[in-house]
């Protein structure tokens, strides 16, 4: 439900007249396109993890370069862009 | 009959898949099980064994990674489809985002140490009871928390019953991008950060979200002169 909550702030600021950027992982890519979301960047982590794995700076700086990138870019409404790394282990102490 | 002496019932595959949707089993990495059909289901353990199987011997368990994720795609394919809508706002932007004041907005459940949101009045509310009143959090509106962008590292908490926190819990940034945003704009790339970012436990009722929670959310923000918002869904 998280996504779907997303999804409403995203529409009720877009319409508020403040351009939104949602970044959603990819099990959830269905609920911007039903949504007509903004812009939503998806990527192929898993649930819990959207911006990428613990300690996996590059991979989250991509991720929210990229979702800068499609916020400047999008040329109209329920754009949706995906990006295709797949996921990455971390980093972390068990 | 004598119920004392009766062989407990045997668990249905039914029972099994959903105790790990806050049941007896509950993981919330796994709790799409509930959602996959038996035979799905089935098939899930089997792919899952048999790459297990396969990583004893080369040692590679990304497979079983990709695994897990094609699989919980497939678990949330229903989900959220009730929430259609035809139109698409859009507002375009009125400058570079290099040169854009850039607020923050995650879904995530975190919060300042000091400034715990409460849920149904609970000070230090634990992540065991976030998920077990989980059925709560969706019935009820959301609280915005305010997280100063120069609070020490060490004092965001964070408190979710509806997704595994434990790799936001290692690390921030999985969800909650301030030190990448601080160094995007150290860098040039965004105008500014706004101060503060904000978080609300997305496990939410839509409707009370929508109607309460919102609307003041839109004027917290406007207030503070954001230009553009980055969204982050959990």
């Amino acid at each position: 439900m998280c996504h779907v909550s997303v999804g409403h702030v995203a529409r009720a600021f877009e319409s508020a007249g403040i351009p939104t950027v949602s970044v959603f992982v990819r099990a959830f890519k269905h609920v911007a396109e039903v949504m007509r979301l903004p812009r939503t960047l998806i990527t192929q982590h898993p649930m819990g993890r959207p911006l990428g794995a613990s300690g996996d700076r590059d991979r989250q700086r991509r991720v929210i370069s990229s979702a800068l990138e499609l916020l400047e870019n999008a040329p109209s409404g329920a754009t949706v862009v995906e990006l295709d790394e797949p996921w990455r282990a971390g980093n972390v102490a068990r | 009959m004598n119920d004392e002496n009766a062989t407990p019932a045997a668990e249905t595959l039914e029972e099994f898949k959903n105790s790990f949707s806050y049941g007896s089993r509950s993981d919330l990495t796994f709790k799409f099980l509930k959602s996959l059909t038996d035979d799905d289901a089935g098939e899930f353990f089997r792919q899952l064994l048999w790459q297990v199987g396969h990583s004893l011997d080369d040692g590679d368990i990304s497979p079983i990674h990709q695994l897990v994720f094609e699989w919980q795609r497939r678990g949330y394919e229903g989900s959220g489809r009730n929430h259609a809508y035809d139109d698409a706002p859009f507002t375009p932007l009125a400058k570079p985002v290099a040169e854009s004041r850039v607020g923050v907005l995650t879904s995530s459940g975190h919060f300042a140490e000091g400034d715990d949101p409460k849920p149904f009045g609970v000070e230090n509310m634990t992540q065991a009871e976030a998920e077990e009143r989980i059925g709560e959090f969706l019935r009820d509106t959301p609280e915005f928390s305010a997280i100063p962008t120069d609070l020490e590292p060490t004092d965001l908490r964070v408190r979710h019953g509806g997704y595994d926190v434990r790799s936001v819990s290692h690390d921030r940034e999985v969800a909650f991008p301030l030190s990448i945003l601080q160094s995007l704009e150290a860098d040039g790339v965004i105008g500014e950060l706004s101060s503060p970012m904000y978080s609300f436990t997305g496990a939410t009722s839509q409707g009370r979200l929508r109607k309460q929670a919102i609307p003041g959310w839109v004027e917290q923000l406007q207030s503070d002169a954001i230009d553009v918002l980055l969204l982050v869904p959990v």
